[in-house]
This record gives structure tokens, C-alpha cells and sequence, in this order.
């Protein structure tokens, strides 16, 4: 099996356990941690199709972009967590659309 | 190549184990973890300069904020956790996806490699990053306005008596 195929199964595997993840969970904090990690296994596909094609330089920029956008979607998600919990006091995504206006 | 995989399976170990501890203080720590190993990755692969950004960032950065915005949630869900059997299934889940997706994903990666068109020369970092990808700067900048306009909004002033 080549290094490619090899990186890429092992990649599968990290995406399936951050979906599983968000699956299984109610929690807010817990969908974002699974959220993280397939955003992780992303990442981490992108670098190494950039290795295979020897264009790793514009994988690496596309990556910084991908990162900032990660951050912004974690804080907006944590805020979302934070103005929930004192609403409601849980954490329960459930009770997220007690937030409607 | 050892190394290599090493890595891999160790980014597989933390993740499992952030998804199955039971508090949520070790599951942000061991997202830190999964982000180092990640990032070691990266630079095993010739890509310093994400592993840098993925190190700073998604290491420091995101685990602050996680361990901020747990520290405030942490009384409630020690007082009234989730129904753990579904994370104690993880392991068996992923040894069967694990399995199964041993006889069929690794002939459709390589078929997938196979396609593959290889580049013809790549620019310096600094020319690919601030000269051929400047617009993807400014989406950047405006990227982090939007954030900060996200928490503004979801906290506003409060103005009612």
C-alpha cells in the first residue's frame, strides 16, 4: 500500500470518530469538539494531497485560510454555548431554539 | 515512515479519547494533543508553515477558549452528565469501520492517487502566500470581522430599564 493510501485510511478513521462524536452527543461543547476533529482529518487531507502533487505551497495558504475560519466558527460557537447556558442553564442542544427571537 | 504512522495513530488515540473522557476539561486538553500531533504531521510532510499556524492557533488559541467556555458550564454537567454508553460503543464502532473500510478504502485511494496531475513548480511560501493569494487575505481580515460581529451580536448591550 502506498504512504498516500495508507495517510488517507488513517484519516477516514479520524473523520468517522469526530462525526461519531457529533452524533452521539447532545452536548454543545461535545459537538464542537467533533467538529474540530473532522475539521483535523480536512486539514489534514488537504497537506497531504498537497504532498502527493509536489504542491504543497498553495496547500499550505489554502490551510491558513482554513484555520482562521475555523477559530471564527469556534468562538461563534462557544458564544452561541455561553448565551444558551444563561438563558437556559444547560447545555443541551435541545434547547438551542429557546433562543429564537 | 514508522514515525509517519506513528503519528497518525497517536492523532487517532487522542481523538477517541477526547470524544470518550468524561469530563470536559480532559476533552479540551486532549484536543490540544490531537492539534500537536497534527501539527507534527505537517511538518513531517514539508509544510512548517502550517504547522506553525495549526500549533499557535489551533493548540493555543482554541484551547483557551474551550477551557474558558467549560470552566463556565463545568457545575452543570458534572451535576447532570450524559448517558455514557454511546461513548463507550466508540471503540467497537470504529474498530468495525476500521475493518470493513480496510477492504475497500485503500483501493479507492490509490485509484484516487492515480489521477493525480503533478504540479510544474511551486513558488516560494512568501510569494504564494502575499503576492498569488492577497485576495485570500482580505477574505481572511473580513473572516475575523464577522467573528467579532458574531459575539457582539449574540452579547449586545443591554439598553431595557
Amino acid at each position: 500500500m502506498s504512504v498516500f493510501a495508507m495517510d488517507w485510511y488513517l484519516i477516514a478513521l479520524l473523520i468517522f470518530i469526530g462525526f461519531y462524536c457529533m452524533l452521539a452527543s447532545r452536548s454543545i461543547v461535545r459537538q464542537l469538539i467533533g467538529l474540530e476533529i473532522v475539521s483535523k482529518g480536512a486539514m489534514l487531507t488537504v497537506i497531504s494531497a498537497g504532498a502527493l502533487t509536489a504542491n504543497i505551497v498553495f496547500a499550505q495558504a489554502l490551510l491558513i485560510t482554513m484555520i482562521v475560519i475555523e477559530v471564527v466558527v469556534v468562538a461563534a460557537g462557544l458564544a452561541l454555548l455561553v448565551k444558551n447556558f444563561r438563558v437556559h442553564g444547560t447545555a443541551d442542544i435541545w434547547k438551542l431554539d429557546g433562543l429564537k427571537g | 515512515m514508522i514515525y509517519h504512522n506513528l503519528l497518525f495513530v497517536l492523532a487517532i488515540v487522542f481523538a477517541m479519547w477526547a470524544v470518550m473522557a468524561r469530563r470536559l476539561l480532559t476533552s479540551a486538553v486532549m484536543l490540544a494533543l490531537l492539534s500537536v500531533c497534527v501539527s507534527l504531521i505537517f511538518f513531517n510532510l514539508g509544510a512548517p508553515w502550517a504547522g506553525v499556524f495549526e500549533l499557535s492557533v489551533c493548540a493555543g488559541l482554541i484551547t483557551v477558549l474551550f477551557i474558558g467556555a467549560v470552566s463556565l458550564i463545568r457545575h452543570e454537567d458534572e451535576a447532570h452528565p450524559e448517558n455514557r454508553a454511546r461513548f463507550y460503543a466508540l471503540p467497537l464502532a470504529a474498530a468495525i469501520f476500521a475493518i470493513a473500510g480496510w477492504y475497500y478504502l485503500p483501493p479507492f485511494f490509490e485509484e484516487l492517487a492515480a489521477w493525480r496531475r503533478m504540479a510544474s513548480g511551486s513558488p516560494a511560501i512568501g510569494l504564494a502566500l502575499w503576492d498569488l493569494r492577497r485576495p485570500d487575505l482580505l477574505g481572511q481580515i473580513l473572516m475575523l470581522a464577522a467573528g467579532v460581529f458574531v459575539i457582539k451580536s449574540v452579547f449586545p448591550r443591554r439598553t431595557e430599564k
